[in-house]
């Protein structure tokens, strides 16, 4: 019966294309919060080198914080609940969904409602930021192109002020 | 000269001619001029009517510092602007401007009488007089002195035109591009710098536009600019605040200077980090303070000059200067070299630099030092000026038809004390400069107090033979506030600029005092024989000039203004025909309403359906916690009132949580999963909250706690699935779950996989009916509810809303925290004593549960409440009364918090806080309703299968 169910997404599945930049709704993957004082007790368990310093990403795998990182493996990757350990791996796979905004312009794009001075922001870069009033995780994945982890709910507001902004 | 245009010179295009409409009449002026510039070229003085007197104003100024010529604009419908300086207007073809303030029009002013009581109307008279009886302030005074008193109108429709803004960082910020502003930029622009240029023209220059020996150095400097990379330049930009940490806001005009800009945003709000910031804003040229000095035709002196070598417009064909400051001297060698007639030069100054005097005399000028202007003739437009020596004799009438003020010159520190900058005093200018600075900034130019417009005298208020009481010399045009009023302030007592400033309005209009404040403090230091110093300065604060609230809002508006958070299932609703409601940022479904069903018909039938088959209702948005790590169950029994640490994997527990304070803040029911793993529920609305409240206990108070939390909201959609059929529906979409009462009970959670997908499908119940939670990855959400929709048909699978929702519970007795509760019950007062673990050593809020006001008795406590007539449904909010014969105010003693038409029950039941209720079981109390008051006795909060025999099958 597994084939009954279909997936239905927040967004337009069709890109936004405009001058300079595109928005377009990333197929699924997984997302896995993953928390643990050290990062090594991480890298014990999953046998992946997870990095250091909050901002960096490595592997597929971003640190977000002191005891934070977000793990984003191919769709339908299963990892180990670390049942027992001083660890937390959650499952947020379905959380948010990822919109890919690239292009020449795709950095003043998003700086029309994200704070942070994105010259500054290399690639490989990913932190937990906002766009105006609504949280956002962006990842710069080359120099023109940007990945922005948002929650579904909040998903439609951002896709609705990023394309408005982009036809400005 | 054909009108007030000069032959020559200006940076107008003389080859397009734009028509424009003022006061409904039809002019022409050229591309390239502002409204007031083109008006002035057409011999318009009359500009306005002054804010509390009525009285007839023209241009003072050139640009934004502007006082009186405020104007209205109007661009369409809805898009009508109010109080914009003329003089910051930029014409364009067909451009419709009104003046402002005035009854029936300008030159015939009724409200003028104003001018001729003025002396009923002295500094502090509206709080002086209006003040008694209390009650005429509403109705009667305030009414009035609005209609009277005032500026533009405001737009009465919803504005049409689109907003843009931006986050932008640089090392370089200037504000400011007149030569000083520029230089800058030019000497940064070969580094590695970003730099931003900001000025407010719609050119860059500044100053300069009006300096024609530096014309060409101008163009040589924008062009190096523009082609500069890492340089951008924004003009028609403002810079109206400067914000901690070099935050500057600006705003960019991008539309209005357009004939047609209807598609494009109309203004672009410009956030600017920058690493440092440099301020050129220019210094602002000082009115001079004497009898008349507001008469249409007497402007500042650095503003006809603005006028003659900008707009190639003369303000007056026999103008003549009043002096106290070398600089208006230069300005009328210029127009004199404009071709623009002069008639004298007055000066307050009994000597001034003997080159002045040559330059005058090559002219052939007339020169009088000494003297003042005492008084100007013309009442809509300067006629002639009378002038006298400084000792009052000589009086004499020179004709002219304006008067220029050179008073000398202010710099413009506004952006520079946003920013905590500190200030000096200078005595040789008569002005406060910048001194230490409190961000990464500096002034350069004229606003640091820098210039080289030769040396003034400082004065305060012009001689005058005449008796001083009786004179009007304006101090701020903008609020007609004239010496004397500053001088009653201080004879009434006030010390500080900060009150005198208040008591008289001077500098508070919207201009800020741009061309007041030092004047009226000049004036009150006079008055005080104090130094200026010792009276204070008061501060400027953001906006440096009025900003539109569109800008401002940028494109928080409409269906932008705030996110509506919508679940997976919403569109599925939406096409079904669900009535919604807001609950927090998420829109619900409230009901789902048939043909020519009501709210009321809706919700019975919904609540039926639940009762005697099977309802679904979309759950997603309850808050979803995921607590893991070895202390999650010790931190969860930290947290929450009962126990926690023995619930086994595979059951779930309702939780209820207090603040500190012992209050309920939120509730729900949580399922462990593993030993170190727990599924936690919130209220929709307190989500969010309560994920701060104990990420805050986890990192403030037990760091040693192993255990971290994810907010799962999102994670999963949720669907309810309500009443005796929903085993029997669920059943065959389940695979790998048994579903049946003795496998599955009450309050238990599995996990398996639905329809192919994997769930945790909980057993719990907030209808009072054998019901499941069936959770699964968000997105397969509305897959899922068609599903059971189908599946469910052939019992009749009805969808319900919050509103049966909330009836079902009620019916149960279970409180909705925030709607039963509001900040001040406790477990006990809401009748769950049962979830409060008295063994437990502590919880968060255990200590103020024993406080005395917490344990004493005759608190307001959660019971249920049962009209005597079956019928009459309570209004949720309505006071409780013991006596309803007690007089009048009676004592309440508690209040209804939630009250419905039980379908069910076929009788009205409510829910009420009552001091004491659950002493009162069975007394009959008194509901005080419009029409009538309504008798109803105290339950049970559980109206419905108090047994609970419905949940166990």
């Amino acid at each position: 019966m597994s084939d009954t169910l279909v997936r239905s997404d927040p967004v337009p599945t069709s890109p936004f294309v405009s001058d300079g930049a595109t928005i377009r709704l990333a197929p699924p993957m997984s997302l896995y919060s993953l928390r643990a004082r050290q990062g090594q007790a991480l890298e014990t368990l999953l046998g992946v080198k997870v990095p250091k310093k909050i901002g960096e990403t490595a592997g597929g795998i971003a640190c977000l914080g002191p005891d934070e990182w977000l793990m984003r493996p191919p769709a339908g990757t299963d990892i180990r609940s670390g049942q027992g350990l001083p660890i937390a791996i959650t499952d947020i796979s379905e959380r948010s969904i990822c919109l890919i905004v690239e292009g020449p312009t795709a950095a003043r794009l998003l700086s029309t409602g994200c704070p942070l001075d994105l010259d500054h922001f290399a690639v490989g870069r990913a932190t937990r930021t906002i766009y105006e009033s609504v949280e956002i995780i962006l990842i710069r994945q080359s120099d023109d192109c940007f990945h922005v982890e948002v929650w579904r709910s909040f998903a439609p507001w951002l896709w609705t002020a990023l394309t408005t902004a982009a036809s400005h | 000269m054909s009108g007030y245009r000069l032959d020559n010179g200006g940076r107008i295009d003389r080859s397009r001619t734009v028509s424009f409409i003022f006061d409904n009449k039809v002019y022409q002026g050229l591309a390239g001029d502002t409204l007031a510039s083109a008006l002035l070229a057409n011999g318009v003085m009359l500009f306005g009517r002054s804010f509390k007197y009525h009285r007839p104003r023209g241009i003072i100024a050139a640009g934004s510092e502007e006082p009186n010529a405020l104007v209205s604009v109007d661009r369409g419908l809805g898009r009508f602007t109010p109080n914009l300086r003329a003089t910051n207007v930029e014409l364009y073809e067909g451009l419709r401007a009104a003046s402002q303030n005035r009854w029936p029009s300008l030159k015939t002013d009724f409200g003028a009488i104003n001018d001729r009581l003025g002396m009923f109307f002295p500094a502090g008279f509206y709080n002086k007089t209006f003040m008694w009886p209390r009650s005429f302030w509403d109705r009667l005074y305030e009414p009035a002195i609005r209609h009277m008193a005032g500026l533009g109108d405001a737009p009465t429709e919803e504005d049409p035109d689109t907003y843009a803004s931006t986050y932008a960082h640089c090392d370089l910020l200037i504000v400011g591009a007149g030569p000083a502003g520029i230089d800058v930029a030019l000497e940064a622009m070969g580094s590695n710098k970003r730099i931003i240029l900001i000025d407010e023209q719609d050119e860059l220059g500044g100053g300069a536009l009006a300096e024609n020996a530096l014309s060409s150095w101008l163009e040589r400097s924008t062009k190096a600019l523009m082609d500069a990379p890492k340089v951008t330049i924004l003009t028609r930009t403002t810079a109206f605040g400067y914000y901690h940490d070099n935050f500057i806001g600006a705003v960019e005009r991008l539309t209005d200077h357009l004939p047609d800009g209807d598609e494009a945003p109309r203004e672009k709000l410009w956030r600017i980090r920058a690493s440092e910031v440099i301020l050129a804003q220019g210094a602002i040229e000082r009115p001079l303070v004497f009898d008349g000095n507001d008469t249409p035709g007497v402007m500042l002196s650095s503003a006809a000059r603005t006028y003659a070598s900008r707009y190639g417009v003369a303000v007056g064909k026999s103008v003549a200067l009043m002096a106290s400051h070398d600089s208006g001297w230069h300005d009328v060698f210029a127009l004199a070299k404009a071709g623009v007639g002069i008639s004298a030069i007055i000066d307050v100054r009994d000597t001034v630099d003997v080159n002045l005097l040559d330059q005058a005399a090559e002219i052939g000028l007339i020169v009088k030092l000494g003297h003042s202007v005492i008084g100007v003739s013309g009442r809509h437009g300067v006629k002639a000026i009378q002038i006298a020596h400084n000792d009052g004799s000589g009086i004499r009438t020179i004709a002219c038809d304006a008067l220029l003020m050179a008073g000398g010159w202010t710099p413009s520190v506004h952006l520079w004390s946003h920013s905590k900058g500190s200030l000096a005093w200078r005595d040789d200018l008569g002005a406060y400069v910048p001194d230490q600075p409190n961000e990464n900034a500096r002034c350069v130019g004229a606003c640091s107090g820098n210039w080289d417009f030769g040396k003034g005298a400082v004065i305060d208020v012009l001689p005058t033979p005449m008796d001083q009481s009786r004179i009007k010399a304006f101090v701020d045009f903008q609020n007609d506030v004239t010496a004397k009023d500053i001088k009653l302030a201080v004879r009434e007592g006030f010390r500080s600029i900060e009150h005198i400033k208040r008591y008289t309005t001077n500098g508070m209009a919207t201009d800020q005092g741009k061309t007041s404040n030092l004047n009226g403090l000049q004036i009150a230091s006079t008055a005080l024989a104090k130094p200026v110093t010792d009276i204070g300065l008061t501060s400027f604060r953001p906006p440096y000039t009025p900003q539109t609230f569109g800008a401002l809002a940028g494109h928080a508006k409409g269906a932008l203004f705030q996110s509506t958070r919508k679940t997976n299932i919403d569109r599925w609703a939406e096409e079904n025909g669900a009535v919604f409601e807001l609950v927090a940022q998420w829109r619900r479904a409230r009901y789902f309403p048939k043909a020519g069903e009501d709210m009321h018909a809706a919700v019975n039938r919904e609540c039926l359906a639940v009762r005697n088959s099977l309802g679904i209702f979309d759950a997603s948005t309850l808050g979803k916690i995921e607590v893991v790590g070895p202390d999650a169950a010790e931190f969860l029994n930290r947290m929450y009132t009962n126990p926690w640490k023995a619930l086994e994997p595979g059951r779930c527990r309702y939780g209820l949580l207090l603040k500190e304070d012992g209050f309920i803040t939120d509730d729900g029911v949580s399922a462990r999963l593993a030993p170190d793993r727990f599924h936690l529920t919130t209220t929709t609305g307190g989500a969010a909250r309560v994920l701060n409240m104990m990420e805050d206990y986890l990192q403030t108070e037990w760091p040693d706690l192993d255990v971290w939390l994810t907010s799962t909201t999102e994670q999963y959609a949720v669907i309810a699935l309500q009443g005796p059929n929903a085993r029997k529906v669920l059943q065959p979409l389940v695979e790998d779950i048994d579903l049946s009462a003795e496998a599955f009970p009450h309050m238990a959670i599995r996990q398996g996989t639905i329809c192919g997908v994997p769930t945790r499908l909980f057993r719990v119940s907030f209808t009072g009916e054998l019901g499941f939670e069936i959770n699964v990855p968000t997105a397969y959400g509305r897959s899922l509810w068609q599903r059971l929709m189908a599946e469910g048909a052939k019992y009749d699978i009805t969808p319900y809303g919050t509103e049966a929702m909330h009836v079902l519970r009620a019916e149960k007795g279970f409180i909705i925290v925030g709607q039963d509760t509001d900040g001040t019950v406790t477990p006990y007062d809401a009748g769950l004593d049962w979830a409060v673990g008295k063994k437990k050593p502590d919880f968060v809020g255990k200590r103020s549960l024993a406080r005395p006001d917490i344990v004493a008795p005759g608190r307001k406590q959660l019971v249920g409440l049962l009209t005597e007539d079956p019928n009459i449904v309570l209004e949720e909010g309505a006071q409780i009364v013991a006596n309803p014969h007690q007089p009048i105010p009676m004592a309440m003693i508690g209040h209804v918090t939630s009250s419905y038409w039980s379908e069910t029950l076929g009788r009205s039941i409510a829910l009420a806080l009552v001091a004491g209720g659950q002493d009162k079981m069975g007394q009959t109390l008194h509901i005080p309703m419009p029409g009538k008051t309504h008798k109803a006795k105290v339950s049970s909060m559980v109206f419905y299968d108090p047994e609970g025999a419905r949940l166990h099958v």
